[in-house]
C-alpha cells in the first residue's frame, strides 16, 4: 500500500457502510478480487479512516495466523511410517 | 470431487505421485490434524489414515490438479467420520445462527473497532494460537484453511461440502470471534492505544 500513515487529514473518520465495505476489504485481502476491487480498495484507504484501520487489522491478523499457527512439528517418523504403510500395502 | 476412476496409474506411476504430490504436504496436514484434535497421537493417527485412505484412493486423484486441497477434504472426512464420533463432546454450531448473525447489523464491527493492527502483531504465537484453538470446530477450520493454508473460497467450499457462500459467512464470522479473543488479550495484557513495546 502506498497511504502507510495510521492517521490522514484526508480520511473520514466516519464509514458510511461499514458491514458491506468491511466485508468488502476482507474478500480481497483472502485474494477473492472483485470487479475494480484494486481501485476500490485504495480509494477507500485513501479516503476512510476505520476502513483503513480495518484493513490493517485484518491484515495484521492474517499475518500472525501465517507466521505462529504453522509451525507445528512434525513427530519423528511419522513420514517415514507412512512410508513404510504403503510399502506394505502395495 | 468426483470418486470416478479416470484412469489406472502404474505401480510406478503410484510412487511417483504419492511421493511427488502428496508427501509434500504432510507438514500442513499434520499441522491441521493436530489443530481439530489438539493431540499428538490423534493427529499422528489422522494423518497416516489420511495418507492411506490417499494411497487407496489414489486412481480417483487426477495428476496435475490440487493434491493438497484433495489430502485435506480426505483429512476432514476422516475427522468428521472417524474421529468426531469417537469424541465425547461433538462440537456443534447452530448456522441459522450464524447466518442471522452476518446478516444482521453491524454489531460485529463494534465490539471489535478498538482492537488495533499494532496490539496483534505484538502478540506472541502462543496467544494467536490459544484465540484459534478457543474457536469451535467448525470456525477454526475455515481460518486453518484460508489463513493458514492460503486455500481460496472454491477450494474451501470444495473442501468442506459447502457452499461458497457459507464459506465466506463461515470465515466472517470465525474472523470476527478470533478477533474478539485477541481483543479480550490485548486488553487484559496493557496494550495501550498508543503504546509501543520495546
Amino acid at each position: 500500500m502506498e497511504n502507510t500513515d495510521a492517521s490522514s487529514p484526508e480520511r473520514k473518520l466516519q464509514c458510511s457502510d461499514v458491514g458491506k465495505c468491511f466485508q468488502l476489504l476482507e474478500r480481497i485481502l483472502d485474494g477473492e478480487l472483485v470487479e475494480g476491487g484494486n481501485e476500490m480498495l485504495q480509494e477507500k484507504l485513501d479516503q476512510c479512516q476505520p476502513c483503513f484501520a480495518h484493513f490493517h487489522l485484518e491484515q495484521a491478523i492474517r499475518e500472525v495466523l501465517k507466521t505462529k499457527c504453522t509451525k507445528q512439528p512434525l513427530p519423528d517418523k511419522l513420514a517415514e511410517s507412512i512410508r513404510q504403510m504403503i510399502q506394505d500395502a502395495r | 470431487m468426483s470418486e470416478v476412476q479416470r484412469r489406472k496409474y502404474s505401480q510406478e506411476e503410484r510412487s511417483v505421485v504419492f511421493d511427488g504430490e502428496f508427501m509434500p504436504h504432510i507438514d500442513s496436514m499434520y499441522n491441521f490434524a493436530f489443530r481439530l484434535t489438539f493431540d499428538e497421537d490423534d493427529a499422528k493417527d489422522l494423518v497416516q489414515d489420511t495418507y492411506m485412505k490417499a494411497f487407496r484412493f489414489i486412481n480417483s486423484f487426477e495428476q496435475g490438479t490440487n493434491a493438497k486441497a484433495w489430502l485435506f477434504r480426505i483429512l476432514k472426512n476422516s475427522f468428521i467420520n472417524d474421529y468426531r464420533k469417537k469424541s465425547k463432546k461433538p462440537a456443534t454450531v447452530d448456522y441459522q445462527e450464524v447466518e442471522t448473525f452476518y446478516n444482521s447489523d453491524d454489531v460485529d464491527y463494534q465490539s471489535t473497532s478498538d482492537l488495533r493492527a499494532e496490539s496483534v502483531k505484538d502478540m506472541l504465537g502462543d496467544e494467536i494460537s490459544n484465540a484459534l484453538n478457543g474457536l469451535a470446530v467448525d470456525f477454526r477450520t475455515v481460518i486453518i484453511l484460508a489463513d493458514l493454508e492460503g486455500f481460496t473460497y472454491e477450494e474451501m467450499a470444495k473442501i468442506l461440502d459447502i457452499p461458497i457462500g457459507t464459506v465466506r459467512s463461515r470465515l466472517h464470522r470465525a474472523r470476527n470471534l478470533l478477533k474478539d479473543t485477541l481483543k479480550g488479550y490485548a486488553q487484559s495484557m496493557g496494550y495501550g492505544r498508543d503504546e509501543e513495546e520495546d
